[in-house]
């Protein structure tokens, strides 16, 4: 579970990018984050896991123990501890290019296994049997030895997920995973969240409200970094076009050709 | 006068440029007569070297050996002087040494290093530990520093940090990003530098053997000095071949690694 209470940013020119958001997601639950241009979306995201200095506001995180930790107000160590059970997923993969797809899954691990060992044995094999699997889950096993930088946007983000999995995450936050697919992988991509919910909360920011509507349990909305929408994921045509303004064009572009 | 001067610009520069050119030759008192009246002595110096004395390279061991020995310093500077300049680089980078100013220090000495010229370098080694490839090694490890440390320090800092970010969000150590993320992208750029840097570190090898550094360079300067103008020049198509080789080879290896 993720709890993020009144997360609020401004600059010093008192122009307010997050404003009081807050909101509380469990497992079970996939979320979407939707919202224009510059409303706030990937700020929300990366503050939930500490990565921006935030005005006001506290994420609280459950640890295993049934125990919350607020990770703006804790010690390095416990938040770097953390940090092991929280994957992350980008638009752009962030994947090692010049490494193969099982190593890549391996490096999920990294945080949480000893850095000596790391650095002079690697990984054992009960690990690499176990991305592998991880590869398995996303339909990747058969491409387990490819070099990364040789698979498809499709296979790559699949990877990243796997990688994810692997990490053994408590949440996973995905930062426009389909931004850069083609329909086809955005889908698979998509499934694959949904079913990752049913493990631990998937929290991701998109652009596309139609699969949205589809594939997540619940939808919000910001717009000018305040919350305007929290609910059930499918979407009025009256709401959208309050939420995107112009933009409406572009994220549903098959209802406004010609 | 103004748009007179402006309408033939080119002129003018022409001139400029003209003028300059004598003023530098009768200020270093270039006599360029010589060349007309001396040109016999080219000719007879040329006559004196050809045909090559090709017996004198086989029938010397020596000679071999000065091969093997110059290539053996190029080969030990560039892997001693790789490995220092990579543990430069390290700390060069911004993105991978957080101390800002180590790293400007650090790129400031490599800077430093760049500048003095190999043939005052070994002028300096000759007297510190004699004439010989001793001198010849550490003159080539200190250029190859300057060197490689700029080429590595820029790969590294070119490197798409993303990967490497990504991992550390997720709790892992710098160390740890370093081996992962950070050392499989940079290999190629690493073993290709290196291989370049051989390649030009053979032809400084042939020329620090002139200045008291060893080798096929020193075989040619004594060759040169007792006036043995025929085995002068096989030892100068031996070195041609050989740098030749080592050219190719080391392109060849390039190719083959940044192909992948």
């Amino acid at each position: 579970m993720i709890k993020a209470v009144h997360l609020t940013k401004q600059l010093p020119n008192g122009k307010l990018l997050l404003n009081d958001i807050s909101f509380e997601v469990s497992k079970g639950e996939f979320l979407g984050i939707l919202g224009p241009s510059g409303a706030g979306k990937t700020l929300t995201l990366k503050s939930l896991i500490g990565l921006l200095d935030l005005t006001n506001g506290e994420v609280w995180i459950e640890e295993s123990n049934n125990e919350h930790i607020n990770i703006f107000n804790t010690k390095a160590k416990v938040l770097k501890k953390l940090r092991t059970k929280i994957a992350l997923i980008f638009q752009g993969y962030h994947l090692v290019q010049r490494a193969t797809a099982l190593d890549n899954v391996l490096m999920g691990r990294l945080g949480s296994i000893s850095t000596f060992r790391s650095l002079i044995f690697g990984f054992n094999e009960v690990e690499k049997k176990a991305a592998m699997s991880s590869l398995e889950k996303v339909n990747m096993q058969h491409l387990a030895q490819a070099k990364v930088a040789s698979l498809s946007g499709g296979e790559k983000q699949r990877v990243a997920i796997a990688r994810a999995l692997f990490q053994e995450p408590n949440l996973l936050l995905a930062d426009e995973p389909i931004s850069s697919l083609d329909p086809k992988n955005a889908k698979i991509i998509m499934g694959i969240l949904k079913e990752l919910s049913t493990l631990f909360p998937v929290i991701g920011v998109f652009h596309q409200p139609e699969l949205c509507a589809k594939y997540c349990s619940r939808i919000i909305a910001i717009k000018d970094g305040k919350k305007v929408y929290d609910g059930p994921p499918v979407l009025e045509e009256s709401l959208l076009e309050f939420i995107y303004g112009e933009e409406l064009a572009i994220v549903i572009p098959e209802k406004y050709a010609n | 006068m103004k748009t007179f001067l402006m309408e033939h610009k080119r002129w003018f520069q022409t001139l400029f440029v003209l003028i300059g050119m004598f003023l530098l030759i009768q200020y270093l008192k270039i006599d360029l007569t010589i060349l007309l009246t001396d040109l016999h002595y080219v000719v007879e110096l040329l006559n004196e070297m050809f045909p090559p004395n090709f017996e004198a390279i086989w029938d010397n061991n020596k000679v071999l050996n000065s091969i093997l020995e110059t290539i053996s310093m190029a080969y030990l500077g560039t892997l001693f002087g790789g490995l220092i300049a990579f543990l430069f680089s390290i700390i060069a980078s911004n993105n991978i040494f957080n101390f800002i100013l180590i790293g400007r220090l650090a790129k400031l000495i490599l800077s430093f290093i760049r500048v003095l010229p190999s043939l005052v370098v070994i002028l300096i080694f000759v007297v510190a530990v004699g004439p010989g490839p001793f001198a010849g090694v550490l003159t080539i490890i200190f250029a190859t520093i300057g060197t490689l440390g700029k080429l590595f320090t820029e790969s590294l800092e070119n490197l798409d940090p993303t990967s490497a970010q990504s991992l550390q969000s997720t709790g892992a150590h710098k160390l740890q990003t370093f081996k992962y993320a950070v050392w499989p992208e940079f290999l190629p750029a690493f073993i290709s530098n290196l291989l370049y840097c051989f390649d030009i570190n053979m032809r400084a090898a042939v020329a620090l053997g002139i200045f008291g550094g060893g080798g096929i360079g020193y075989k040619l300067y004594l060759a040169m000095r007792v006036l043995h103008y025929k085995d002068a020049v096989a030892l100068i198509i031996c070195i041609i071949i050989l740098l030749l080789i080592i050219e190719n080879l080391s392109n060849y290896l390039r190719h083959k690694i940044l192909g992948n």
